[in-house]
């Protein structure tokens, strides 16, 4: 098993494509559609890597970076956001709350992984 | 559609039963069943631990806490169980839910359940410092109708002795993280005899929870110690026929 996993998006496709995708490549993978979900299973479990969406059902502008602010308070995983709705604003912002790596949504999953391999590898 | 939408849809949650024994002899006589509950298979808040965390954030704890007594008490035949039912109920419900006590009582007469079986465990307690007041008023209407009240997660949080004086709980649960390995750390034995000096002191009795070896009894039948719990007398179990209140005599054999 190469680590565990949480993506967190209200997108159905996106949340079976990242999760097929992962399972296939030996990751345990987790899925939240919300964010107190989300903080729920952090609160229970400890991830290597969650991939979140900032604009849930329900929430909208700085709401979603509560999430990552959470996540890092946690410790421990790597926090990507992958997100439609992105300004340099946001993606500055949400650096500063702790995010790793900030991903559009049309970022290949492909290149997700990549991204995943060098963010998990500068640990070891 | 959230989660919070699925899971108070009727039928969501599932309900388990874990026994409250106490000891007579070699024999483990069922004194009261806790009611567990599980959330809506196949989802995340199937575990317990995520679903009242879940439940926490998103403040739901008080339609939850009716959820999950509703669906305890339709769930199986259980005025015929011949011991206690022990609910857990948020302490921010009843500090807040002053309809609580109309809505048990409702459910119970509906389940032809009598109130004097009945115990409610505030759970959730170090938040609710705050609410005495209706907490207080609360609590002593529960017991005019004869309920129970006990309090959780004893020694542990930063509100406990205050609880204690406020809610003055007929039921002490002395949490695992002091049971167990007891036998074997004379700190944790001075703990638990502390703790149920204090329960005796107050009026109330302890339960022990937690126990999955039973050298871990000794420390709590050596401070007077007469209710237990834990995987030693019976793991969680739906209670679909009254037929499965089981003798817990047949478990420990």
């Amino acid at each position: 098993m190469k680590g565990r996993l949480m993506i967190v998006d209200d997108e159905e496709p996106i949340i079976f494509s990242v999760h097929d995708y992962f399972t296939e490549h030996g990751w345990e993978v987790d899925c939240a559609r919300e964010i107190e979900e989300a903080e729920a299973l952090a609160g229970v479990n400890e991830y290597d890597v969650v991939i979140t969406d900032l604009h849930l059902t329900g929430i909208h502008g700085s709401e979603g970076l509560e999430l990552v602010s959470y996540l890092r308070a946690r410790g421990g995983a790597k926090v990507i956001v992958f997100t439609a709705y992105s300004t340099p604003e946001v993606e500055r912002v949400a650096l500063e709350r702790g995010a790793h790596a900030f991903l559009q949504k049309n970022t290949p999953i492909s290149h997700i992984a990549q991204m995943i391999t060098f963010l998990t590898r500068s640990d070891e | 559609m959230t989660l919070l939408d699925i899971l108070l849809r009727p039928g969501a949650l599932t309900s388990m039963f874990q026994p409250i024994v106490r000891l007579r002899g070699a024999a483990a006589v069922p004194y009261a069943y806790e009611c567990l509950t599980r959330g809506p298979a196949g989802t995340n808040l199937e575990r317990p631990e995520v679903l009242f965390e879940y439940v926490r954030r998103k403040g739901a704890e008080n339609v939850v806490d009716r959820a999950c007594i509703s669906a305890a008490l339709r769930s199986a035949p259980l005025s015929s169980a011949r011991a206690r039912l022990s609910f857990n109920v948020h302490a921010s419900t009843i500090g807040y839910d002053r309809e609580l006590p109309h809505f048990l009582l409702k459910e119970l007469e509906l389940a032809r359940i009598d109130p004097r079986g009945i115990i409610l465990e505030i759970v959730e307690h170090s938040a609710a410092a705050g609410q005495t007041p209706p907490l207080r008023a609360r609590i002593a209407e529960l017991r005019r109708h004869g309920i129970a009240i006990a309090l959780d997660d004893i020694g542990l949080g930063q509100s406990n002795y205050r609880m204690m004086l406020e809610v003055e709980p007929d039921y002490f649960k002395v949490d695992r993280h002091f049971v167990a390995g007891s036998h074997a750390d004379p700190r944790r034995c001075a703990v638990i005899a502390s703790l149920a000096q204090l329960a005796r002191d107050l009026g109330g009795a302890v339960i022990g929870e937690g126990i999955e070896d039973d050298r871990d009894l000794a420390p709590l039948t050596r401070c007077g110690v007469e209710l237990f719990q834990g995987f030693l007398f019976g793991r969680p179990f739906p209670m679909t026929d009254a037929a499965t209140v089981r003798p817990l005599a047949e478990e420990r054999s």
